[in-house]
């Protein structure tokens, strides 16, 4: 049903962008039609629903509603695509992931950073480093002993060559000055479904990935790869507070084609930090697990710029870049 | 019998929720209406449903959300039966003899079988489930890369039994669909490969492909024909099928059930693998194995209590071990998050009468789509006697609005309508489509973990004859693609 109602509206917003594409948009009166969010993963997945929830929650301070369109394929690079080459009218707006700081320098896509406008960011959870129960690991400090005198011997899961979680332990190993074998799984989920069953030594994926594991005793998280100790894991220490200077954030926001005009921009900005703020989307974001990280678009913007540079160094470093 | 005590609280509970048995009817009415529909599958379904069980209590969501997954698994069945346009991946596997069976006449019977099947096999596999949770689970854990790979290869050595008349052709077509599988993005290293440029290709558009190869070649062979005010078919008739065809037929379901439960449990493989390894045992058991390909009513019930007992050991791994066991329990597991339940070891522990109540709901489920199959089995029947002039541009129609809800691509309808071409071009030259759709799902999951077992090695081969179950599978794969040749020899020889 809803899909279809889903695609009688795309028909909708296309037919209507079509026909009114010669007027002047007057940035005053915007939004005076419905706003598309374009989603680059699936449904289900957790960039939809941080968008979702989003949409939901910005009804109360947007005049006219904003709808979620899932464009996936291609690592998330045809969605983000589809954004920057969208009228910058501001009908059509996307959702950012750290992939955007990502994709770029792998040769997976024709954007860079600077095709879009940042307006803010929603969400971000940090890299932790999870081990099995029964390992013999009982802290970070042997952990990381073991992995500096053991080179290559240590397996660590990842979510996927190239992906966010990959270049986390890459660059753990770099600053540690040692090696560790990756192994690239289709998503955070199998990776730790490896770990569970004690046929990898560690995974690098984010807290919220491993949580129900840790808090059932299956697994041992040793340490976030973040700037402070994630919310729950009061007692799992950052490897900041072990002298260790690395902190990998992958995020979530809501961006813009860069063209769109200073005025609407400044709108957005405003409805989305009110509707960061609402009760109902930090609830739907605690449901899900995830963690709230509203930031406005200048700060986040400097966020999308360091992430830049530095998967772009740690990428060619690692011959990942192209 | 500590869990029956449990079960019979649960349904008493149920019993005074209205609201969410209402849901649970809903979901699956839904759901067998997504499944039939090509492009919406048992996955998507759920992931659009998850936002509207938010404001609902965890009894009444999960339950639809469940009742979409059942009914999802089965709508498939439907429209691959009565027009081969496989609804869903597994449902593929149903349409080589589902349709056969329709152009003889016999589409009632061949529904009525599929519905019961579903039935039979997605209730075995809830009882599975809440008996032997705990004893099956660690079962989930012992398949990593090595395991999964060999796994892949057995399903791949199926192309042998379902190539029809030329097994050479079979294994032709079976390579034309691994070397489709190889474009997109390489599985271990995250490169593009084969793509062409473009970014669209990025990964192997398999369901486009698979309803071109079966719905749009269909559609494009009946257009061929004169004769268009004629119905493609006569009404249903009869659907329950018979009690003594039935019975023979039980040995099958339940070995097929069996089945689907174990893949249902490993992690990664689902109804669609399910399916097709059902239907490959199913001929390997049978007396008379010719008859497979040319509208085997055993088939049919096969492939679908094999995929619907894939349901029950996808819920198993995901609720007693909190990983997924396929795509839809993948997003399943979100929505069990969103309601407070962790799944994982410890949501038996602490709300095992909530568990209980969806499992009684489950159960439920499934008798509702019994009785949703078989009461609107004649009304679906109908669109057989539509004259052939209007249902066949319905059925592309189907395909083209099919294909671009799946990605809201454009790109996509292109791949499909030119799988269309190629599957009518093979059907001329008498090239089976299914080792294709076989090779697109097998294939990938046998390179990337074939890969990652060697990267988990260290590069060294000796997981290949070192674990036992990679070795059980791998034999297995081998006697499957022998045997043919065996007994091929072993004839010539008694010739002689």
């Amino acid at each position: 049903m809803l899909t279809r109602r889903r695609f009688l509206e795309s028909i909708a917003l296309g037919s209507a962008a079509a026909g009114l594409g010669t007027l002047p948009a007057f940035a005053e009166d915007y939004p005076t039609k419905g706003i598309e969010l374009v989603v680059s993963y699936g449904a289900g997945g957790g960039t939809d629903l941080v968008a979702r929830a989003f949409a939901d929650q910005a009804k109360k301070h947007l005049p006219q509603a904003i709808g979620v369109v899932n464009k996936t394929g291609g690592s998330g690079a045809i969605g983000f695509s589809d954004v920057m080459i969208a009228r910058p009218d501001g009908y059509k707006i996307g959702m950012g992931t750290v992939e955007l700081t990502m994709l770029p320098h792998m040769g997976l896509a024709r954007f860079t950073i600077d095709d879009f406008t940042p307006i803010c960011r929603l969400n971000a959870e940090p890299a932790a480093i999870t081990v099995k129960d029964d390992a013999p690991w009982k802290t970070i400090e042997e952990f990381l002993d073991y992995a500096k005198a053991n080179p290559g011997k240590v397996r660590i899961g990842n979510s996927g060559t190239g992906a966010i979680w990959h270049i986390a332990m890459a660059a753990l190993a770099t600053k540690l000055g040692t090696e560790f074998n990756h192994i690239p799984y289709e998503g955070a989920n199998p990776a730790v479904t490896a770990l569970l069953g004690g046929h990898i030594e560690a995974v690098g994926v984010s807290p919220p990935e491993v949580s129900s594991q840790v808090l059932a005793g299956k697994l041992r998280m040793l340490a976030v790869v973040g700037d402070k100790r994630a919310k729950g894991f009061d007692n799992v220490p950052t490897l900041k507070e072990k002298g260790i200077d690395l902190s990998v954030y992958t995020w979530r926001g809501i961006v813009v084609p860069k063209k769109v005009p200073q005025p609407i921009v400044d709108i957005l900005r405003k409805a989305a930090k009110a509707t960061a703020d609402e009760p109902g989307f930090k609830e739907a974001l605690e449901k899900m697990n995830l963690t709230w990280a509203y930031a406005d678009g200048p700060e986040f913007r400097k966020q999308m710029e360091h992430d830049n540079a530095f998967f772009k160094e740690t990428m060619t470093r690692l011959g990942i870049a192209k | 019998m500590h869990e029956l005590q449990l079960l019979g609280q649960g349904a008493i509970a149920l019993t005074h929720q209205p609201m969410a048995l209402l849901l649970a009817v809903f979901g699956v009415m839904l759901g067998i209406i997504i499944g039939a529909l090509p492009g919406l599958t048992a996955t998507m379904g759920v992931a659009i449903l998850l936002p509207f069980t938010f404001g609902m209590d965890p009894v009444t969501g999960l339950l639809m959300i469940n009742g979409v997954f059942f009914g999802g698994v089965y709508g498939g069945s439907i429209t691959a039966i009565l027009l081969k346009i496989p609804g869903t991946p597994a449902a593929a596997a149903t349409a080589m003899d589902g349709y056969e069976l329709t152009k003889k006449g016999l589409a009632g019977i061949a529904l009525g079988t599929a519905t019961c099947s579903s039935f039979l096999g997605g209730t075995i596999s809830i009882i599975v489930l809440i008996f032997l949770s705990p004893i099956l689970a660690s079962f989930a854990l012992e398949f990593s890369a090595s395991e999964t790979f060999a796994l892949a290869v057995f399903g791949l050595s199926i192309i042998a039994s379902i190539s029809g008349k030329s097994p050479i052709k079979g294994l032709i077509s079976g390579f034309v669909g691994l070397l489709v599988a190889t474009v997109g993005l390489d599985p271990l290293g995250g490169f593009p490969r084969f793509t062409g440029g473009f970014t669209e290709l990025y990964s192997v558009p398999f369901i486009p492909v698979m309803i071109g190869l079966f719905a749009a070649t269909e559609a494009f062979v009946q257009m061929e024909e004169p004769g268009v005010r004629k119905a493609v078919s006569m009404a249903l008739g009869r659907v329950l099928p018979p009690w003594a065809t039935y019975k023979k037929m039980l040995p099958t379901v339940g070995r097929s059930t069996a089945l689907g439960i174990a893949i249902g449990i490993i992690p990664g493989a689902g109804a669609d693998i399910a399916a097709f390894v059902a239907y490959n045992e199913a001929k390997r058991f049978s007396k008379t194995p010719e008859n497979y390909g040319k509208g085997e009513l055993t088939a049919v019930a096969a492939c679908e209590s094999g995929a619907n007992g894939c349901t029950g050991g996808a819920l198993l791994t995901m609720l007693t071990l909190g990983v997924p066991g396929d795509a839809v329990t993948a997003v399943m597991l979100g929505a069990l998050t969103l309601q407070g339940l962790q799944p994982g070891p410890l949501l038996f522990k602490e709300h095992s009468d909530l568990v209980f109540t969806l499992f009684s709901g489950m159960l439920f489920c499934y008798v509702t789509m019994l009785i949703l199959g078989f009461s609107s089995l004649h009304f679906i029947g109908k669109v057989l006697t539509m004259p052939k002039a209007v249902l066949t541009p319905l059925i592309l129609a189907l395909c083209i609005v099919g294909t671009y809800a799946l990605n809201n691509s454009v790109f996509d309808i292109g791949i499909m309508l030119t799988a269309g071409i190629v599957g009518y071009l093979m059907q001329k030259w008498d090239f089976p489509a299914p080792p294709i759709v076989l090779a697109l799902i097998m294939g990938p999951m046998a390179e990337a973990n074939f890969r990652r077992a060697l990267s988990l090695s260290d590069g060294s081969y000796d997981f290949l004859w070192t674990r036992p179950i990679t070795v059980a599978f791998l034999t297995v794969a081998f006697l499957s693609l022998m045997l043919p040749v065996w007994r091929a020899w072993k004839e010539r020889r008694a010739a002689a």
